[in-house]
């Protein structure tokens, strides 16, 4: 079943002559469990497909939908509520609140739903104990590494019953090492059933993705599974 | 490291849509720690709420108790004081008929003591200290109350002027005294008496009765003395305008809070921004991201109204004696509307708290990636600001037009005042755009440094809307304050002297009525001593005065005069006067005195003889002289009733009256008792009118000092004349230059948190003018220019509108507001940018950071 359905999607910035089309008729579709990665060269759209999959943007034309749910139409209120109940976004420059701690940047989508504080401190717990953070859990962003604030960032986009996770260059911040390790989580991820989405420039880092769909001027010009090598082999479903 | 665990919370359709309780708890927490997080950020907008309210509380204990300024301090806290001559045959039989039918009463009898060698006396007055109505008129400083007969109290003032402490002896009214306490009356510091135990005053000049009785047509009584009696009711305050001025103070402070707020959360907002953006990409909706805002205005609001009302208290006892100094009344320090002082705290709360929503509304709509971006909403454009500001402040002045005196109830006055004082600042708030954007339309003619600042001001409209509207209000706040107390303040109907000159007169009666001849060798005395005395003071000069009388008329027979002294036989000398004859009696008001202008008077003043018309009978600067004859009696009057203010007078054909033709001269002095307006000699010769010498005017080389004046009054004591000098007056100068100093100070401090912030939003351009090679010097100029410009914009603003309502308000009289503060508006409209630009360029010196964009952590 697909989690993410887009079908002709096109955004358009501005208008007139001076409009720039940064998606023209994009369609893509992730199942569960699966996860794509999106590449091609500044400026051919990745980071629109993106916001838009996550609900952050609204296309110019096309249809999306999330979890089965059509987001057009959908009020600024309901696409929140999609936003913390479904999607979980994880961003190049990690993107945690100052002011609160690893624990409570986690649990935040959570209680933003209603989740009491203390079942959603619990199940943040939990979360940051599945990448091994649980020690740092009280611990503030600025007290944390780049990779640390990284993988803080991943358990807070798949605490709860997200089921589309969406990722702008999640490593883009990190060493290669901290970067393959981000990767190794995602792919852990989806291998739990949520779709994901990765944008990245990085070859070595897209071979860890089921498929691979290439951008150009807003268009998709190629979509390719990654042939086997020697980084897939550390991949865990390699 | 193992893998996430497949967590699920409670079921999602039992949750709330919005996130309910947790969700709100949530970003509240957040709110609240960043809050305290970034507590240096708020540094500045807690400084300058803690300042507003601060000023506000001192604002609305200054106006409270300024009422009380028009509460006769003689009153105490009767209602009405009965006045019987101290001639009365009959004085104790009336009082005692008085006492039985008015009920309770302080009787106070009342002697004028001479002081020798001044036109001034002293009140000696017995009364006892503790009276059911008047003890709020009496208070002991030092010593105590006098109980015998050969003891007296004394004010400061009193003790100062005739070198009196406790225990010293004073001789007045013919009998020696102890002095055993030193006394004021609170409610008139100015107020300079002798205090004796009851019953020692002997004979009394007069005696007045204070009591609750209301004087009518149902409570008429004849005295045993068949004489009539002097009534005076304190009349009801007039509660509305005080609570009406009250509650326009409150409201404008609390606008001026709302406005420095708005300006402050709007900085906090764009600082914010990413995280904001971030909260939404969570999921978070717009209504929790305006709770965090909301949130940090609560705590901010919270924390500025406790800590503004204890420095605002502070401040308010530390102002207390200064105000009882500018007030002439003793002020009771706790002496305060706590009711408007605790709506006024609840209010700053709850003003930061909606200075808060405004951004953060703003920021719930700015579109995620935007804010991700951490890039501003495009500003609105100025016109829709423009055309409502208009509208605005057009009916913010027609309130204030239709609230004056002469029309409507009270209750309706004081809406209007409050809802015109209200809206006309927020109409000029609502131009501010439209300002900032006509600057930068003109910027293409500037440099390019100067080009860049204003045109940055328009890019940055919602920051620098906000700072020129809270300039605008601190300096509208200040120029209204300065212009009204220049307005209120010089025109004194008491004439006064400056501090470095002396005048001595001949007669007790200060140059207006009688004026004794003197004889050749006593005019030698005078002029010796008085030379000497210019000598000792280092005086720069003497002149002589002489005034004029009509030798028709002849010598006078001595009068009774003011202060229980006697005026001696003498000529009643011209003086200006409204003359008004009827069919039985003549009435005669005013009467300035006229005197001649010598030629060494003229001399003084730097008049040419030349310059004078050939027609001309006075010379003056004053404009109020319509309508005013010459005046000179040409009868020989009898001892008793003379001319004078409501009384009955000669006939028209004993009295000299010419309308004269009055030439100005600028040089004249105005509003003094030196001689500013001149009978010209050519027209005492056409009036046949022969001059008298009647006063010696000394202006000395700097204000006079205690030993000084005691050595000039001895010797007017010694050579038979009166002295003159400077009488202590309640001025406005300090409250208006306090009220410039705190606007532009408040003003800077917008001004400093603003263009910052606007500044560092250009970082990205300062980065390329740098790459460029712009030195220092630009980026100092553009910091500099945006700083002076707002500052400019503002000053211009405020002292527009200051002047815009106050027109409005005083449209039934305009001349006061002829008297313009021009240092007070100098220092607002150059000083204020001078200060705004210099600071600026000072504060640019740091090279641009490498990162444009506000990191998130």
């Amino acid at each position: 079943m697909s989690v993410l359905e887009m079908r002709g999607v096109s955004k358009l910035y501005g208008d007139g002559p001076a409009g720039v089309h940064a998606l023209r008729g994009v369609s893509l579709s992730v199942e569960e469990g699966e996860l794509v990665a999106v590449m091609g060269p500044s400026g051919s759209g990745k980071s629109t497909l993106l916001t838009i999959a996550g609900t952050l943007e609204e296309p110019t034309s096309g249809e999306v939908s999330v979890a089965g749910t059509a987001v057009a139409g959908m009020s600024r209120n309901a696409r929140a509520r999609l936003r913390r109940r479904s999607i979980g976004y994880v961003f190049q420059d990690f993107n945690l609140l100052a002011g609160l701690t690893a624990v409570e940047n986690v649990s935040l989508p959570l209680e933003l739903d209603g989740v009491p504080a203390r079942s959603a401190r619990e199940l943040g717990l939990r979360a940051l104990d599945g990448l091994g953070l649980r020690e740092r859990a009280g611990s503030f962003p600025d007290e944390l590494s780049g990779g640390e604030r990284q993988r803080v960032s991943i358990a807070r986009a798949v605490v709860g019953e997200r089921r589309l996770l969406l990722a702008d260059e999640p490593s883009g911040a990190l060493d290669s090492a901290n970067g393959e390790a981000v990767m190794r989580l995602i792919r852990a991820a989806c291998q739990r059933g949520v779709a994901g989405v990765v944008v990245t420039h990085d070859a070595q880092l897209a071979s860890w993705a089921d498929r691979v769909v290439f951008l150009r001027d807003g268009r998709v010009v190629d979509q390719t599974t990654p042939a086997p090598g020697p980084e897939s082999m550390l991949a865990p479903n390699s | 490291m193992s893998m996430i665990a497949a967590d699920r919370p409670a079921p999602v359709s039992e949750r709330r849509a919005g996130g309910g309780g947790p969700a709100r708890r949530a970003v509240t927490r957040w709110g609240w720690r960043l809050a305290r997080r970034e507590w240096r950020r708020h540094a500045l907008i807690l400084a300058m709420l803690t300042v507003a309210v601060a000023a506000t509380i001192v604002g609305l204990g200054t106006a409270s108790n300024a009422a009380q300024l028009k509460a006769n301090p003689v009153f105490g806290t009767a209602s009405t004081i009965i006045s019987l001559p101290g001639t009365d045959p009959h004085l104790s039989a009336d009082i005692g008929a008085i006492r039985a039918r008015v009920g309770p009463a302080d009787v106070i009898t009342h002697q004028q003591v001479a002081v020798p060698g001044s036109v001034a006396s002293i009140d000696l007055r017995d009364q006892a200290p503790r009276g059911t109505f008047d003890r709020a008129t009496l208070r002991l400083d030092s010593g105590h109350y006098p109980t015998g007969p050969g003891q007296v109290a004394v004010t400061s003032g009193t003790a100062k002027l005739f070198g009196l402490h406790i225990d010293s002896l004073w001789t007045a009214a013919g009998r020696t005294r102890q002095v055993v306490g030193i006394v004021e009356n609170p409610l008139d510091l100015l107020d300079q008496f002798a205090l004796v135990a009851p019953g020692q005053i002997s004979p009394a000049s007069t005696v007045t009765i204070l009591s609750d009785f209301q004087p009518g047509p149902g409570n008429r009584f004849r005295l045993p003395s068949g004489l009539g009696m002097g009534f005076s009711s304190r009349g009801k305050p007039n509660t509305a305008s005080v609570d009406a001025l009250v509650l326009a103070l409150g409201t404008i402070g609390m606008l001026f809070v709302g406005l420095m707020s708005v300006a402050g959360f709007t900085v906090m907002a764009q600082r914010r921004l990413r995280a904001l953006g971030v909260l939404a990409s969570l999921g978070a909706t717009d209504k929790h991201v305006r709770l965090v805002m909301l949130a940090d205005g609560a705590a901010v609001g919270l924390t500025g109204a406790v800590t503004g009302g204890v420095v605002g208290l502070a401040a308010w006892f530390a102002f207390v004696p200064g105000l009882q100094s500018l007030s002439g009344h003793r002020i009771d320090r706790f002496s305060l509307p706590w009711w408007a002082i605790g709506v006024s705290l609840v209010l700053a709360v709850l003003t930061a708290v909606a200075a808060a929503w405004w951004p953060a509304r703003a920021v719930a709509r700015t579109s995620i990636i935007a804010a991700l971006s951490g890039r501003p909403s495009p500003p609105r454009p100025a016109h829709r600001f423009a055309a409502l500001g208009v509208l605005l402040l057009g009916a913010g002045l027609a309130l204030l037009y239709f609230s004056d005196h002469s029309s409507g109830s009270g209750g309706r006055k004081a809406l209007f005042i409050i809802a015109g004082t209200l809206v006309t600042p927020v109409g000029l708030l609502f131009l501010a755009p439209l300002a900032i954007r006509a600057l930068a339309a003109v910027a293409h003619r500037s440099g390019v440094a100067v080009r860049l600042a204003l045109r940055d001001l328009a890019r940055y409209q919602a920051r620098s809307g906000a700072a020129l509207g809270s300039v605008t209000l601190a300096i509208g706040i200040a120029a209204t304050i300065a212009i009204s107390a220049a307005a209120s303040d010089t025109p004194n109907p008491v004439r006064n002297l400056p501090g470095d000159q002396l005048m001595f007169y001949v007669t007790p009666d200060t140059g207006s009525g009688q004026v004794p001849p003197l004889s050749a060798s006593q005019l030698q005395t005078v002029t010796t001593r008085l030379d000497a005395l210019a000598g000792a003071i280092h005086a720069r000069a003497v002149l002589p005065l002489e005034q004029a009388y009509s030798p028709r008329a002849g010598l006078q027979p001595p009068q009774p005069g003011n202060g229980g002294r006697s005026i001696p036989a003498g000529y009643g000398v011209a003086t200006l006067s409204r003359v008004i004859i009827n069919p039985h009696s003549t009435e005669i008001s005013g009467m300035d005195p006229l005197y001649v202008a010598t030629p060494a008077l003229l001399a003084h003043y730097g008049i040419s003889p030349s310059a004078i018309g050939p027609g001309t009978d006075v010379l003056s600067a004053r404009k109020d002289l319509a309508g005013l004859q010459i005046f000179a009696p040409e009868f020989k009057a009898e001892p008793g009733p003379q001319p004078g203010p409501a009384g009955p007078g000669p006939r028209g054909p004993d009295i000299l009256h010419v309308a004269p033709k009055i030439q100005a001269f600028r040089q004249l002095p105005l509003y003094t008792s030196a001689p500013g307006t001149l009978l010209t000699t050519a027209a005492v010769q056409r009036l046949g009118l022969t001059p008298v010498p009647a006063a010696w005017w000394i202006q000395a080389s700097g204000p006079l000092t205690s030993q000084q004046l005691q050595t000039a009054r001895a010797t007017a004591a010694g050579i038979g004349l009166y002295l003159e000098t400077r009488t202590k007056q309640a001025s406005l100068a300090p409250l208006r230059n306090w009220s410039t100093a705190i606007g532009i100070l408040v003003s800077l401090g917008v001004l400093g948190m603003t263009v910052g912030l606007i500044r560092s939003e250009t970082a990205a351009d300062l980065r390329t003018l740098a790459a460029t090679g712009a030195s220092s010097t630009t980026r100092r100029t553009i910091t500099g220019a945006t700083s002076a410009a707002l500052a400019l914009l503002g000053a211009l603003l405020g002292t527009a509108g200051a002047y815009a309502a106050l027109l409005v308000w005083n449209r039934s009289d305009l001349s006061p507001l002829g008297r313009v503060p021009v240092a007070n508006l100098v220092i607002i409209l150059v000083g204020l940018p001078v200060l705004a630009g210099a600071g600026g360029w000072l504060a640019a010196n740091r090279e641009p950071p490498a990162m444009a964009r506000q990191p998130l952590e």
